[in-house]
């Protein structure tokens, strides 16, 4: 029998070879991105199509009401913290979902790769989508509204720290779901992020949110990591207290979804539901 | 190489496999038949791992699933006849993240041999939605071969192949077998072609093996001269018979 050489036995050798699954899954989803002008609109023209929007609005607001110069610094600051919520959320949960519509499902499952190695592999390109989804964005905010990002310091990669965590929370419930209910719930990769914005404060305090859904937005992480923000554009420095409760929930919740996604993947492989995709 | 017992698989109220015992040694070649619903694709399903059997267990080149899924599948290649090919990804993409998911060295070597293997080196550039269903087909048994796996399961590998390519891959295939030791285990409906490229068969209906021997043994078993006069019987059984059966195995070799 014919016995290929593979990279070293041991700890280390699996290492390398989870490694090199990791960045097989990257570069797949890179090729899949860079092939598909549409799934460029997530981290070009969405991205700028935003900031107008609400760059716009803040430079209308700003004219008409005496604290409109805050009111547009949190609507465009909003909006580029958004966007990491949004791209890491898109990433993770579209990179499963382009192995449903490319029915590779089965191809995936049937090789040494583990889910988690699948996951850490389109993380990683989302990574990549991020930095160029909010770069996107942040340069759209300098370029048409004179609204530097860098401003606020090494003080907002934490709040963004957090913001991205929540966006991989986000697609982890997402897939446990599509991996339930199947393709038709995929709609919810998009939607779940509608209704989390509004009740997250993005670009107010949420004391403006009416009084009955005021509870349910301190419970988001989002709320309060969206308040250390604009707590940074109030100058009031870092607020460690927001950012704490924002962490910590996230971190529940991070394991409420693994936890979900596990129990969703194994009702997946008993239900036989990769026939779905086949 | 690959033992199972007793495998039960059921959907709902549908019972798709009802107690299957398989086994594949080193090196051999078997076939897994039966008409449409008998329960085959299921069988290798839970066989590799990705669906979970109601009862009985699993040992794939001696790992007990699912504990030992990861290390076993690194050692098992797999190609659907009706699986595409993933459309944005260029051929030789497509064969490299597979390599790297099997941890595969040196792995544009491998993939320039393994294209030739099949005669279709020319296709390395081509995108898949380039490809014909055939090409498409011809790639993914590639994809399956690639690593050199000590157990092959295709499912239907040959079904939108015409006669020539069909050819190509039997000729493959049986090269791989012979060179590496490797063990195949393939379901189809071209009985002439079992009978070329297998060694054993192990017939399904209504989710239970209903025979397992030679070509040779299994038809002479059920009185007729070849595997697709049996076939016919056990389809026309399973248009006659309640879901579940009792029937006993028919043995071709004692």
């Amino acid at each position: 029998m014919t016995v290929l050489s593979m990279p070293g036995h041991g700890r280390a050798g699996e290492a390398a070879r989870a490694w090199q699954r990791v960045r097989a899954i990257a570069r797949r989803h890179a090729y899949v991105l860079a092939r598909s002008p549409h799934r460029l609109f997530d981290v070009t023209l969405w991205p700028l199509v935003d900031v107008l929007l609400f760059g716009s609005l803040g430079v209308f607001v700003s004219h008409h009401r005496g604290s409109g110069s805050i009111a547009f610094a949190y609507l465009l600051s909003g909006i580029v913290l958004w966007h990491v919520v949004y791209q890491s959320q898109i990433a993770l949960s579209t990179g499963l979902l382009e192995e449903t519509w490319s029915r590779n499902m089965l191809n995936l499952m049937v090789t040494p790769m583990s889910e988690l190695e699948y996951a850490l592999g389109v993380m990683l390109f989302g990574m990549v989508k991020l930095f160029v989804g909010v770069g996107v964005a942040a340069a759209t905010a300098a370029a048409f509204y004179a609204f530097d990002v860098t401003t606020l310091g090494f003080d907002i990669l934490p709040v963004a720290a957090v913001l991205l965590l929540v966006g991989w929370v986000i697609a982890l419930f997402v897939i446990g779901i599509v991996l339930r209910f199947g393709s038709g719930a995929e709609a919810l990769a998009w939607g779940i992020l509608f209704m989390v914005m509004p009740l997250s404060g993005v670009f107010y305090p949420t004391r403006a949110l009416p009084a009955f859904l005021q509870p349910l937005a301190v419970a988001l992480p989002t709320t309060h990591a969206f308040a250390a923000g604009r707590a940074l554009l109030d100058h009031q420095g870092l607020q460690w207290g927001q950012l704490a409760i924002a962490g910590l929930s996230t971190l529940a919740l991070l394991v409420v979804a693994v936890a979900f996604v596990s129990a969703m993947l194994g009702l997946f492989r008993k239900r036989g539901y990769v026939t779905r995709y086949t | 190489m690959l033992r199972a017992r007793g495998l039960v698989k059921a959907y709902r109220q549908e019972t798709a496999v009802a107690g299957v015992d398989l086994e594949v040694n080193a090196g051999e070649r078997v076939a897994l038949l039966g008409p449409n619903g008998a329960g085959k694709t299921t069988t290798l399903f839970m066989l590799l791992g990705v669906v979970t059997p109601d009862e009985g267990w699993v040992e794939l080149v001696g790992e007990r699933l699912p504990e030992g899924r990861k290390r076993a599948l690194a050692q098992v290649g797999f190609a659907a006849g009706y699986l595409p090919l993933a459309e944005k990804l260029r051929v030789r993409e497509f064969l490299a993240m597979y390599a790297d998911l099997y941890g595969m060295p040196q792995r544009t070597t491998a993939i320039a041999a393994a294209l030739e293997r099949f005669g279709i080196g020319q296709l390395a550039s081509a995108l898949g939605t380039e490809l014909s269903s055939g090409q498409r087909t011809l790639v993914g048994i590639v994809k399956a071969t690639l690593h050199r796996p000590r157990l092959m399961v295709l499912d239907e590998p040959t079904a939108s192949l015409d006669p020539e390519v069909a050819s190509r891959v039997r000729q493959g295939l049986l090269e791989l077998s012979r060179q590496n030791g490797s063990a195949l285990l393939v379901t189809s409906h071209d009985m002439a072609e079992v009978e070329r490229l297998c060694e054993r068969v192990v017939f399904l209906s209504k989710g239970r093996v209903v025979a397992d021997g030679s070509p040779a043994e299994v038809s002479a078993s059920f009185g007729h001269r070849g595997l697709e006069d049996v076939f016919l019987h056990l389809a026309g059984e399973e248009d006659a018979r309640p879901r579940v059966g009792t029937r006993s195995v028919r043995r071709g070799r004692p």
